[in-house]
């Protein structure tokens, strides 16, 4: 999961992009608002972590601007402005979630978790459970058949964007895009080694390869 | 109250009532003088005509018939006279049984005699020589029917005066109206700002009134610039705050600080009470106390928008309905009842299972506001425990508790009171009852 965390809060930026990183996202940070106008744009976030008071722009019009370009992504706002009047115009210009500051970061991660959960039809439910398996993202482990198996943190990513895109078609560019962040992106070999080792843990039909287009997550058997 | 137009017509009405009724009678007073001037000319005339009437008979001095006016002739025709010469007295045959008076005194006999029936007699004397005889002519007329006639007049003018009078008063009042409608509008005015149906005055045509509206508006502007300011002001004081706490909060969860965690546990303690005292304090330092004008509570506009908010914050919450009377206002900062029923409604989310309620009933000069959700709700006991200062029961749900502290605060400025109570759906029931 590729998020993008707007914020001009540097010593915040760091403690987030840190935490962040420990729950297994990629994480891209950016400080102004005209270039979280630019690259959230161009580039495929799964979710983005908006601050309302950026230099710049101001954060609610440039989600303004992502929402009239069609741009559907979750975008959760994380500002110190905490009247209702505000949150009101927050979630009315397009924003999914609101917290306010100062917040436990645990809350963070768990709004984070919902907010992709639903963007991807998964709503009302406190894990992600999807064909026989049962992500823990807590404890970044995964319950198949009563039984709790660990995962690196690699593994752990990918397995919950397959999760999070059961049945579907997906391409090893399209994999690394929302994995890595802008400017780590690994050779494609990595994407085919990380299988491999899904594959090793939870089944060899896990995980459906189709030749020259991309992978795809079929679940485990119950 | 005091009227202005009132004053002023009842004013004008006890000056017209006085000048009005000094003129008639000045008037009929002036013309009664003159004509009794008048009379009094006349009489001596026929004071004069009587005395050329007395000529030398065969039996000394004789009064001759035919030179005497036919009004002396006809009974109690109320011209009369008598001529008194030594014992003997010729008096007119209009006078009949009655006895006319001879005054004391030659000349106008002061006032009215009274005469035959009800005639009021004016009576003049004069004495004469004639043929070497001394003659006392005394002639009288009757002014009754002049007196009837002035009294008529007077009535008349009367009548005509109180008509004149209701016609002044009436064209005054009209004229007043016409004078006041700009006041009166302004009036209006300031009644819908009262209202909150309107946030200026509109500026007026006439001079005399450019002033107070020009002030009244400046006032306004004044007043919601500083309240503007200071929300501003304690925002960015809040954001200052705030960030910082943030970062701190994200530090304690670096794992360096694994190996410590009673250390990690104090600081979120002294956190969590800075956090807690600091929220608190801005939210009634921003209250706005007195509700501004065009900044009321319009449940048909705010309700919608806040329950679109909330149901896209609690994804899982099956209906957020809202009972409102069509129309309702509320004459109360948009911002501080957003805030109440924003804290009390998102409470109710958060400890939902499918239904959240809210109600607001218009009572006889008051609102009664009620929250209600199908959760679990909160045991008598512990009801009066959450009411108490500072204590949260929400600390374990998502969310800071803040919630419930901050919406009594806000009560309290009110002058409302916070009431808990088992909800018919099952959870926890919050109401309170606001003065409008």
């Amino acid at each position: 999961m590729r998020l993008l965390l707007v914020e001009d809060n540097v010593a915040l930026a760091d403690e987030l992009l840190l935490g962040l990183q420990r729950q297994g996202y990629a994480v891209d940070w950016l400080a102004d608002g005209r270039d979280a106008a630019v690259q959230g744009a161009c580039e495929p976030y799964d979710l983005v972590i908006l601050d309302l008071g950026l230099p710049g722009r101001p954060g609610l019009e440039v989600l303004q601007e992502w929402r009239s370009a069609g741009l559907s992504f979750p975008v959760l706002i994380l500002t110190a402005r905490s009247s209702w009047s505000e949150r009101i115009e927050g979630l009315r210009a397009g924003a999914d979630d609101y917290l306010t500051k100062p917040f436990h970061p645990e809350e963070l991660y768990l709004r984070v978790q919902g907010l992709l959960r639903r963007a991807h039809g998964q709503d009302n439910r406190s894990q992600l459970e999807v064909g026989g398996l049962r992500l823990d993202e807590g404890r970044q482990t995964v319950w198949h058949a009563g039984e709790e198996i660990s995962l690196t943190g690699a593994e752990f990513r990918l397995l919950r964007y397959f999760m999070l895109h059961p049945q579907q078609l997906l391409s090893k560019t399209r994999l690394s895009e929302h994995l890595y962040e802008s400017d780590g992106e690994p050779d494609s070999n990595v994407i085919e080694v990380l299988v491999n080792h899904l594959r090793r843990k939870l089944g060899r039909d896990v995980v459906e390869t189709r030749r020259g287009q991309g992978y795809r997550f079929v679940g485990c058997p119950a | 109250m005091n009227s202005i137009q009132r004053r002023l017509g009842v004013g004008l009405a006890l000056v017209l009532l006085v000048f009005g009724t000094l003129m008639i009678n000045g008037s009929v007073w002036l013309i009664d003088l003159g004509l009794r001037r008048h009379m009094q000319n006349e009489l001596r005339d026929a004071a004069e005509m009587l005395l050329i009437a007395v000529v030398r008979g065969p039996n000394g001095l004789a009064l001759d018939e035919q030179r005497l006016a036919p009004a002396y002739h006809r009974p109690l025709s109320g011209s009369y006279f008598r001529i008194d010469r030594d014992e003997r007295i010729w008096r007119s045959r209009s006078v009949w049984d009655f006895d006319l008076p001879q005054p004391e005194e030659p000349g106008m006999a002061s006032g009215f005699q009274p005469g035959p029936g009800e005639q009021q007699l004016l009576v003049y004397r004069a004495n004469f020589q004639r043929f070497g005889e001394a003659l006392s002519v005394t002639v009288a007329q009757d002014y009754r029917p002049l007196s009837l006639a002035f009294a008529q007049v007077r009535w008349l003018l009367s009548g005509l005066g109180v008509l004149a009078m209701a016609i002044v008063l009436f064209l005054q009042w009209l004229t007043l109206r016409r004078a006041f409608e700009p006041l009166e509008r302004t009036r209006q005015q300031v009644l819908q700002l009262q209202q909150g149906r309107r946030a200026r005055l509109d500026a007026p045509v006439d001079r005399e009134l450019e002033p107070l509206v020009a002030q009244i508006n400046a006032l306004l502007i004044h007043t919601q610039e500083r309240l503007l300011r200071s929300r501003n002001a304690l925002g960015n004081l809040g954001h200052a705050l705030k960030t910082p706490l943030a970062v701190l909060r994200s530090l304690l969860d670096r794992p360096e600080l694994d190996t410590l965690p009673e250390w990690r546990q104090g600081m979120r303690e002294q956190l969590d009470g800075i956090e807690h005292r600091l929220a608190r304090e801005l939210n009634r330092a921003r209250l706005a106390g007195e509700v501004l004008p065009g900044a009321h509570f319009d449940c048909d506009r705010e309700l919608p928008a806040l329950c679109e908010t909330l149901q896209k914050v609690h994804p899982q919450l099956a209906e957020l309905s809202w009972q409102v009377p069509a129309g309702l206002r509320l004459p109360y900062d948009r911002e501080d009842l957003l805030e109440v029923l924003g804290n009390l409604l998102d409470n109710a989310c958060k400890w939902s299972r499918q239904r959240v309620q809210l109600r607001i009933e218009a009572l006889p000069g008051a609102v009664r506001v009620t929250v209600e959700d199908d959760g679990p709700g909160v045991p008598e006991a512990q009801r009066e425990q959450l009411l108490t200062r500072g204590v949260r029961l929400d600390e374990q749900v998502a969310g800071h508790g803040l919630g419930l502290a901050i919406v009594r605060d806000t009560l309290q400025a009110w002058g409302a009171d916070l009431q808990l109570g088992e909800s018919k759906l099952g959870g926890l029931q919050v109401s309170f009852r606001l003065p409008v």
